[in-house]
């Protein structure tokens, strides 16, 4: 229908998405002596041994790389956190709770490349699999539930994956349906295929339709 | 009171026994129980109208009847808790109050039970008889927790401390002992203080706690009842009146305010005790054993030795303040308050045995009701029970250490000490753990025992630069280490004569193989080390300061003052803290502080080291660059300051920075404007090795009164930044006598001017604001730089204040004049040349002006260099700010660049000068100082005319 034939709306892949997410601050321990970095996004630094500071992420795992520094988990990936946020998930189901908006990004980058920086690795990493889980398949479900009347969908706290993985569809999906209720496109339509006046009168008609 | 209260019988008994009595929560019911008779009974008073004296209890009470031999003491859980009673027949029970059902056993003795007490929040059940031992129980999973054993006697009575920090007992020899719940330790016995009813069983001795926990209450030894201290134990005062014979029990009212109690000679007292005074009494036929006041309102219930009991209603006449009247506790611990009070008094003699249901043992399972329960909470509960009480223990006991820390800190450094040798940067030994030996900002130390040695290892934070260091087995125990780039020292403290006293240097990067080497001492200790450049020092018992070069050498023996407290090492510098003598009466410490510089083999440093008072000395070291450093155990940082001859000058403290009560801040080191430190979370003070601990950052914040200017945060970083530039130009000096080079120092110290001058602008402002035009004037002349002064007439013109306008502008003209002064090599040509600028409109504002026009018009060739050439640095300094220190440090430099910009400049000041002089010249007119204008006005133009014409 309409909406398909945009190509407009693009999609990221979950490597941009990710490399949007590598802007985000994070605080390492660096355990060298390094005079700040002046860079085109900020001044970090200086570093020093033992003495955290905040810097980008993209950063702190080119850092961490080279065995450079450690990172300090962020508060929201300890474990106890997580548990709380989990089961405040699996409590409401149609309630997004807050995490930071890259979560899975950032949760991702730490896992991979900082695990041992993290405690109880293998906890927090089940952990945020399993939120991950719970909140893309309220996504779904929520999805299922968008019917013909509606125009807007307000989801709050979405993170950028999910909001990445559901956007074009949400978006041709709900313009869709716009354009299929507004009497325009009704009115276009009608006249473009047969002209009999019923159909106009049908089209007002709707347009008169409390919302 | 002739009224003799009517009583009521619930106990049958021949003999005189002791008998108790507990008010429920609500006052709806009591429960009374009897040394000679195996029933608790619970009387509903909900039924008639209760209050009326001797008719308490209407309908039939709830009879329990589990115990084999006589109840000798009741005691009721927090609000709807259970309700507890020990008996003769060595069983403590539980009940379900007030349905009475049967629950459970708790707890077994060998010998008969006399006391038992719940506390505050109902998690833990005391219990105590002639046992050696007094049994702490959990009742979430009836567990045996702690068993505290130190009486000699049989137990007679126990009180929980309402704050939940301690236990209180008594036994019946009269000896009082306080425990300290979260640890068992016996804290204060207090020997005979009350009356030896040992031979005597019929008379129990009780005690109990003020509902406040302030006070213990314990009948004393002359018919009296003493009040003790809560935390010393020390005798506050007693309560002495008509009571012919000694007090045998006792009871708080719930507020706290009022206290019953009964003697031997039959009567009933209500005392006053805020004014120590009785107020009231009653007489009875025989001697009342059992008091207990009701919860919610004006009454107390009595029993006596022969099982009757009875309400007396009001007490406390009616004209007073209200027994529960401001009770701070919450209504379960009011009630619990009072029931601890009832159990104490419960004991009592036996009668007869012969009950049912003890055949119903602990382990068995089916009586049901509580062992429902109690499986069902056992899992999860227990866990969550334990760890409530434990948290509260510690969270009173961390508020009662940070009291003590404020506030009376006499009672507990009353007994200070000379303090021991310490190494800065160690952690104390932990069973298992890995300890700090050494933690400075370049690495660390560790060492872990394992198996009779331990493991050292040596990690640098920077592992970019610092070499890394294989670890190593220690047989000796080193338990002093210092570290620095090139190497490290171990030491160890003699351990009997096998064991001597080693001193053990690594250097970390050397060419010969085998560099490595040790001392080792007879009878002779090691204290304490350092380690500079190239050389190691250790401090020993025999008070001998030896100096090793860094291959093992002995360079230098010397002795010292006296015992070593301290040593830190940096560079060729040692500095060593002794102490100087005893300590004074008042506790505080003498110490002495001694700086050598062990190259040149000189004393830099000598004097006081200075403390706060009651504290002692926890770490002791050099910044990077150099400055020597001291903290205190009240968190106090001193800085070792050359100004004033030679000052320690207080620069941080804990208490300022201190963001929450549960912080502790354990010090790493420091540098011109920080501190660094790694936060520990109450109680630990230290920090641990594994995780890896963090440094935080923490800014210089001087002691500063606070003043009525409200901006302490500018004020300190005046006081900072003052310090700071002071030192560095003591630097700059030191260095321009060697001939060095001084221009990073030169930039660094400009920087911190001006940094300096933002500080006093704001500063300014802020004195403005609130009036304070003197102290304004005197900060503006502090300024450093001629633009900031001009900053600061801005200010002062925008905050209207005319007068101080006037003023800053004469300030502005004499620094113009002293500079003029200064530059005297400096051509008159030059000056005229440049005297052109804008600078005139301030020097025309100020009334000093008033003579130089004349002057200038009398002796325009002397005096005109003066004022002209004063501007003309002043461009100077707009165009190129660096110019202004630049000219007071190397004038000889400057000079040169001065004229090169002098010429560039020249004309095209020249051209704006024709301009702008006229139109700010009209601009002015209306100014206060117009009549002034006049001449100068004619002046400025003719000038630069005269200037360029003898310049070009």
């Amino acid at each position: 229908m309409a909406g398909q034939s945009d190509h407009s709306l693009s999609i990221f892949s979950a490597a941009e998405v990710e490399f949007i997410a590598e802007d985000e601050m994070i605080e390492i321990v660096p355990n060298i002596r390094m005079d700040a970095l002046n860079l085109l996004c900020g001044d970090f630094g200086p570093f020093l041994p033992q003495i955290p500071c905040k810097v980008p992420l993209w950063l702190a795992v080119a850092l961490k790389k080279r065995g450079k520094c450690s990172i300090r988990t962020p508060d929201w990936m300890s474990v106890e956190k997580l548990t709380q946020v989990l089961e405040a998930e699996r409590e409401s189901p149609r309630e997004f709770q807050p995490l930071p908006f890259h979560y899975v990004e950032i949760s991702r980058l730490l896992l991979d490349h900082a695990h041992d920086d993290i405690p109880e690795v293998y906890m927090v990493r089940s952990l945020i699999e399993d939120i991950r889980n719970v909140r893309f398949h309220k996504v779904e479900s929520g999805l299922e539930t968008i019917s013909g009347r509606t125009y807007a969908v307000k989801l709050k706290n979405l993170s950028a994956m999910e909001v990445n993985l559901v956007r074009p569809f949400m978006v041709r999906v709900l313009q869709a349906f716009d354009k299929h209720d507004s009497p325009e496109t009704v009115q276009q339509a009608d006249t473009s295929a047969s002209k009999r006046p019923q159909v106009v009168d049908r089209g007002l008609r709707r347009d008169l339709r409390p919302r | 009171m002739g009224r003799l209260l009517k009583l009521r019988e619930a106990h049958k008994t021949d003999a005189p026994a002791t008998c108790s009595v507990v008010w429920a929560h609500d006052g709806s019911h009591l429960a009374t129980s009897c040394a000679s008779d195996t029933e608790v009974l619970i009387h509903d008073l909900s039924a008639p109208p209760p209050g009326r004296s001797g008719s308490a209890a209407g309908s039939s009470p709830v009879v329990l009847r589990h115990h084999k031999e006589g109840v000798t003491a009741i005691s009721l859980g927090p609000t709807a808790g259970p309700l507890a009673s020990g008996s003769f027949d060595h069983s403590v029970k539980l009940y379900s109050f007030p349905g009475g059902t049967f629950q459970g056993n708790v707890t077994r003795f060998t010998l008969p039970i006399k006391s038992l007490a719940f506390n505050k929040s109902g998690s833990l059940l005391a219990a105590a008889g002639d046992d050696d031992g007094i049994k702490l129980i959990s009742t979430i999973d009836l567990t045996i927790s702690r068993v505290l054993k130190g009486h000699r006697g049989p137990v007679t009575g126990l009180s929980f401390d309402p704050k939940h920090d301690y236990l209180a007992s008594i036994d019946s020899f009269g000896t009082v002992i306080y425990w300290e719940l979260s640890t068992g330790k016996q804290l204060h016995t207090l020997k005979s203080i009350a009356p030896n009813y040992n031979s005597d069983s019929s008379v129990l001795n009780t005690l109990s706690w003020r509902p406040d926990g302030e006070m213990l209450a314990v009948p004393g030894l002359r018919n009296d009842v003493v009040m003790y201290d809560r935390d010393t134990g020390e005798k506050l005062f007693n309560l002495r009146g008509d009571h012919e014979k000694s007090v045998c029990s006792f009871c708080w009212s719930p507020n706290g305010k009022y206290l019953a109690t009964s003697g031997l000679d039959k009567q009933v007292l209500i005392w006053d005790v805020d004014l120590k005074q009785d107020i009231e009494r009653q007489k009875f036929e025989e001697r009342v054993c059992g008091l207990s006041w009701k919860p919610v309102g004006n009454a107390l219930a009595v029993i006596d030795v022969m099982g009757r009991f009875g309400i007396w209603d009001n007490p406390v006449p009616a004209s007073m303040k209200s027994p529960t009247e401001g009770v701070v506790f919450n209504e379960p611990n009011v009630l619990f308050e009072d029931e601890d009070e009832d159990e104490v008094l419960g004991k009592g003699i036996s009668c007869y045995s012969g009950s049912l249901d003890d055949t119903i043992e602990k382990g068995s399972g089916d009586f049901s009701p509580i062992s429902r329960k109690r499986v069902k909470k056992r899992g999860p509960l227990f866990d969550e029970g334990e760890e409530e009480v434990l948290q509260e223990i510690d969270s009173r006991k961390r508020r009662r250490e940070s009291e003590n820390k404020r506030g009376d800190g006499e009672i507990r450094e009353r007994g200070a000490r000379m303090q021991d040798a310490f190494q800065a940067g160690s952690t104390p030994p932990q069973e298992g753990k890995r300890r700090f030996l050494c933690y400075t900002l370049l690495g660390c130390v560790t060492s872990l025992e394992n198996d009779g040695f331990s493991h050292v290892e040596v990690d640098f934070h920077d592992t970019g630069r610092g070499p890394r260091v294989p670890s190593m087995t220690d047989y000796f125990g080193f338990t002093m280490a210092a570290l620095n780039e090139s190497g490290c020292v171990l030491a160890n403290p003699c351990k009997g004569e096998k064991n001597m006293s080693t001193l053990m240097y690594r250097p970390f990067g050397s060419w010969a193989n085998n560099s490595e080497w040790s001392m080792r001492f007879e009878s002779e200790e090691v204290k304490v080390v350092a380690l500079g450049k190239n050389w190691v020092a250790a401090v020993t018992s025999l008070n001998f300061l030896r100096i090793f070069t860094e291959s093992g050498l002995q360079m230098h023996i010397l002795s010292v003052n006296g015992p070593v407290v301290a040593a830190a090492g940096s560079g060729d510098l040692l500095a060593v803290v002794t102490h100087a003598s005893d300590c004074l009466s008042s506790g505080e410490q003498i110490l002495e502080i001694k700086v050598f510089n062990i190259n040149e083999a000189t004393q830099t440093i000598s004097g006081r080291l200075p403390l706060t008072p009651y504290s002692h000395l926890t770490w002791l070291g050099f910044s990077e660059d150099g400055r020597l450093g001291s903290f205190d155990s009240k968190g106090n940082l001193r800085v070792y300051s050359d100004q004033f001859g030679g000052s320690w000058l207080p620069v941080f403290s804990v208490e300022k920075a201190r963001k929450s009560e549960d912080e502790n801040y354990w010090i790493v080191g420091f540098n011109a404007t920080k501190l660094f430190c790694i936060v520990c979370k109450s109680p630990e003070s230290y920090p641990s090795v594994m995780p890896k601990p963090v440094l935080t950052i923490l800014e210089f914040s001087s002691p500063l009164a606070s003043s009525d200017l409200g901006a302490d945060e500018v004020e300190n970083e005046f006081m900072m930044t003052n310090l700071q530039l002071s030192e560095i130009r003591k630097k700059i000096k030191d260095m321009e006598a060697f001939g060095l080079d001084v221009t990073t120092l030169d930039d660094e110290a400009f920087s911190l001017e001006v940094k300096l001058d933002r500080c006093i602008l704001k500063l300014i402002a802020s004195c403005c604001h609130s009036d304070r035009l003197v102290r304004a004037t005197e900060l503006a002349r502090l300024l450093n730089t001629q633009k900031s002064l001009k900053g600061a007439i801005t200010i002062v013109t925008a905050s209207k204040l005319p007068i101080l306008q006037e003023k800053f502008s004469c300030i502005l003209e004499e620094r113009m004049l002293d500079d003029s002064k200064t530059p005297e090599p400096i051509p008159i040509v030059r000056s005229n040349r440049k005297a052109s600028n804008t600078i005139q409109p301030p020097v025309r504002l100020s009334p000093m002006m008033e003579r130089t026009p004349d002057l200038n018009n009398r002796t325009p060739n002397t005096i005109k260099p003066q004022i002209k050439s004063s501007p003309a640095s002043e461009t100077l300094k707009l165009v190129k700010p660096h110019s202004s220190i630049r000219e007071n440090l190397a004038q000889g430099e400057e000079v040169s660049k001065d004229r090169e910009l002098g010429k560039l400049e020249k004309l095209a000041t020249f051209v704006k000068v024709k301009g702008n002089v006229t139109s700010e010249v009209a601009g002015k007119e209306g100014s206060s100082s117009a009549t002034e204008n006049a001449k100068p006005e004619l002046k400025i133009p003719i000038n630069p005319f005269a200037k360029v014409k003898k310049v070009t």
